[in-house]
């Protein structure tokens, strides 16, 4: 190869090279310097207290990364990032927004180099993937626990590196036009699944043999996966064996309670398989009365049906005795430091989350955003909160709500895949729980995961039957 | 000039194609999440999980159906549409010909939404313009059909243009001997005109099959494999496999299989062509 050639080469090679080289990157920002210690503020929070009158990075100017899947309106961190750069006008926090589906990829590859972003969104659900990345919280956990409900969830020698921020779960929705047209009212709100079957009844219209109204429906995605398991918790089946390492799906209760459901559609007919496929849209279109869902259905009902008129009341129970566990429960979780960013970047991410929890800010934000019960024990009585439907029916069950922890997502897309093969495929219902059950186990061979259900309270009432 | 963009091309082929082939070949033999790190070796293990796991076979038996049935039928209307245009009934040739090609230029991902509502067993516009009373994705006979049918409603355009572009390059002479011996139109369409499409239509059998074999968007956007596992293609399930249940090797172990399969059935396809152009 002559020298011509030679050079030629190392010139698209070095093209190559720097371009992929281009990229984003937080550090050192060209902006203000702040000189202010003393910033005229008071002192936030209980146990978790942050003082704002210091200087953060000594006051010179500094840009960290925040990456999120969420936007203004779903993540409250975008929020406190606003109130936190006009205290510390040297800090930049950048936002970078990434789809959700991408975020999961796109993340911990990030995170394995050196310019990952210091701040990032985590979900519980993705535990595995981001725990090696993630620095603890310099904060004493007995003062989180003081402060935060759940904090021994999150616990991992002795330390956190994210809590919850919020805490949800399912509730039922109801039409309330199509509730009073059916001569219902507020004394007919069911305590029992019994009385929801009997209300459902009232709610359901044909017009001959055609289902034009359902009054319970749970097609498509968001009721089985998620109702399957605040079911069997309801009779005190645990998710996961003793040994809390493999899930517990196959069993009487679960089939006993995918019996109960495929009989509202074939017994009671308050719903039909073929009435839509999806009972949200199906809600929202005011054709159906009921339905179940999460915290998530206030945002969706305001964004795309806002004129529906709908009330929430807490999801039945088999018998009005108090049960092992009224549902389950998942937290949103406050954002993760990474522990590969600089000493400098890291500072100033733990000095952001110290500012967030001891914020109750935070949780007015958090409350509205992600329509979560405050996770914040100080936040629990507070009448604005508790004038929301969903939390006021959350708050007298609160102590009753379990989490298994970051079960693997296996556990939610077998069911369904369970759910689907007995209303959709004609599979027994045997037959469906114990293929759900071989592919949870194929599953959950290679994973290390533990379950957190002996971590609830009341955990002794379920594990005495098991 | 030349050699930088010979050496940018080596590079790029390089650093997008060798190397991500070689990378799943590898993986393909190890416990791989490069997510969290974890790269341990395994040997053929990853294999013998695959080809024991029910759902790979069902992944597999499902893209063969897909495959036949969205290639025959891209044939079939692709090849009509083409007569259709080449003949004298047709006028507006070209506004028709741009006309059909337009769904092949739309992305899948849109067309996917617009089709899941008009499959949409209240409100779509299948069961009201056909009477019909299906829950197309939702019932495990019509889910896979109803996909299908999406995708040669996308492609056929394709199949069209290549056909129009095969028929105006047909020797006029061997039409001019045929209809001096007397021959009729099906005649000279079955003895001639298909004939010497032959290699059009091979072109469009294995490119469509590459394509099909790796189908898994409109699987993803329309039902997501279900109702329960009913319209998991092979590559959905890599796709589940690696990025759902970031198990890359299980994952990696499939496309290999998969590179198998495609790389025979085009050698054979191949193959039954030179025969036939022999005999």
């Amino acid at each position: 190869m002559n020298l011509k050639r030679c050079v030629a080469a190392c010139i698209a090679t070095l093209s190559i090279i720097s371009l992929a080289a281009c990229g984003g990157g937080s550090g050192t920002s060209s902006g203000v310097t702040d000189t202010k210690t003393d910033k005229g503020l008071k002192v936030l929070g209980q146990n978790v207290t942050y003082d704002p009158n210091h200087l953060v990075n000594d006051g010179k100017p500094i840009s960290v990364d925040y990456w999120t899947w969420g936007d203004k309106s779903t993540d409250p961190v975008f929020s406190l990032i606003k109130d936190y750069e006009k205290i510390y006008p040297n800090v930049k926090i950048n936002v970078v927004t990434v789809t959700w589906d991408d975020y999961w990829t796109k993340l911990p590859l990030a995170l394995k180099g050196k310019n990952g972003p210091a701040l990032f969104n985590v979900h519980n659900s993705q535990d595995a993937l981001l725990r090696p990345y993630l620095a603890n919280y310099d904060i004493p956990i007995k003062d989180l626990e003081a402060d935060y409900t759940n904090v021994n969830t999150h616990e991992v020698d002795g330390k956190v590196a994210y809590i919850d921020s919020v805490i949800n779960t399912g509730n039922i929705y109801y039409n309330k036009t199509m509730w009073k047209e059916a001569g219902l009212s507020d004394s007919d709100i069911p305590k029992t699944w019994d009385q929801l079957v009997a209300v459902a009844k009232k709610l359901t219209k044909f017009n001959g043999s055609k289902m034009v109204q359902a009054g319970f429906n749970i097609n498509g995605d968001s009721t089985y996966d998620a109702l399957w398991q605040g079911l069997n918790y309801q009779k005190g089946e645990l998710m996961f064996n003793k040994a809390g390492t493999k899930g517990n799906y196959d069993n009487a209760v679960t089939k006993e309670n995918l019996q109960f459901l495929k009989d509202l559609y074939d017994k009671d007919k308050v719903g039909a398989t073929n009435f839509g496929d999806d009972a949200t849209q199906s809600f929202g279109n005011a054709q159906t009365a009921m339905v179940y869902r999460w915290g998530w259905m206030e945002g969706t009902m305001k964004e795309k049906y806002p004129d529906v008129d709908y009330g929430v009341f807490p999801t039945p129970t088999f018998t009005e005795e108090t049960p092992f566990a009224y549902d389950r429960y998942n937290g949103e979780s406050t954002a993760g430091i990474n522990k590969n960013q600089s000493e400098e970047q890291q500072k100033v991410a733990q000095d952001f989350i110290k500012y967030m929890l001891a914020n109750d800010d935070y949780q007015r934000y958090a409350v509205k955003a992600l329509n979560s019960f405050p996770a914040k024990k100080s936040m629990q009585d507070d009448a604005t909160i508790l004038s929301n439907p969903v939390m006021a029916a959350i708050k007298p069950r609160i102590d009753r709500l379990i989490w298994p922890g970051p079960a693997p997502s296996t556990m939610e897309t077998s069911p369904k895949q369970a759910f689907q093969n007995v209303f959709q495929n004609g599979t027994s219902i045997s037959k469906a729980v114990s293929d759900a059950q071989a592919q949870i186990e194929k599953d959950m061979k290679s994973g290390s995961f533990t379950s957190l259900e002996s971590k609830y309270a009341f955990y002794d009432e379920a594990a005495a039957k098991q | 000039m030349r050699n930088i963009a010979v050496t940018a091309l080596i590079v790029y082929f390089s650093i997008f194609m060798v190397y991500p082939i070689y990378k799943a070949f590898a993986g393909s033999l190890h416990e791989w999440n490069p997510l969290v790190g974890t790269y341990n070796w395994v040997g053929l293990d990853n294999f013998k999980s695959v080809l024991s796991d029910g759902l790979f076979w069902k992944s597999l038996w499902n893209t063969a159906y897909f495959s036949v049935f969205s290639i025959v039928f891209r044939i079939i209307l692709g090849l009509g549409l083409a007569l259709l245009l080449s003949s004298r009934l047709v006028k507006a040739k070209d506004s028709l010909r741009g006309l059909f090609y337009m769904p092949t230029i739309t992305p899948l991902v849109a067309v996917s939404f617009v089709w899941m509502w008009m499959f949409d067993p209240q409100f779509g516009m299948i069961n009201k313009v056909t009477g019909l009373d299906i829950n197309w994705l939702n019932d495990s006979h019509w889910a896979l059909p109803a996909i299908i049918i999406m995708t040669i409603w996308k492609d056929f355009g394709y199949a069209t243009v290549l056909y129009l572009a095969g028929l105006m390059n047909l020797p006029r002479d061997v039409y001019e001997a045929a209809q001096i011996d007397g021959a009729n139109s099906w005649q000279t369409f079955w003895r001639i005109t298909l004939p010497l499409l032959k290699p059009t239509t091979l072109f469009i059998v294995i490119t469509s099959l590459i394509t099909y074999v790796q189908a898994y968007v409109q699987i993803l956007v329309m039902t997501e494999g279900g109702p329960g596992t009913q319209t998991y293609t092979i590559s959905y399930l890599i796709f589940d496999q690696a990025f759902q249940k970031y198990d890359f090797g299980t994952a990696s172990a499939m496309s290999v299989i998969l590179f198998a399969i495609t790389g025979v059935l085009t050698i054979l396809m191949f193959r039954a062509s030179g025969d036939m152009e022999q005999s």
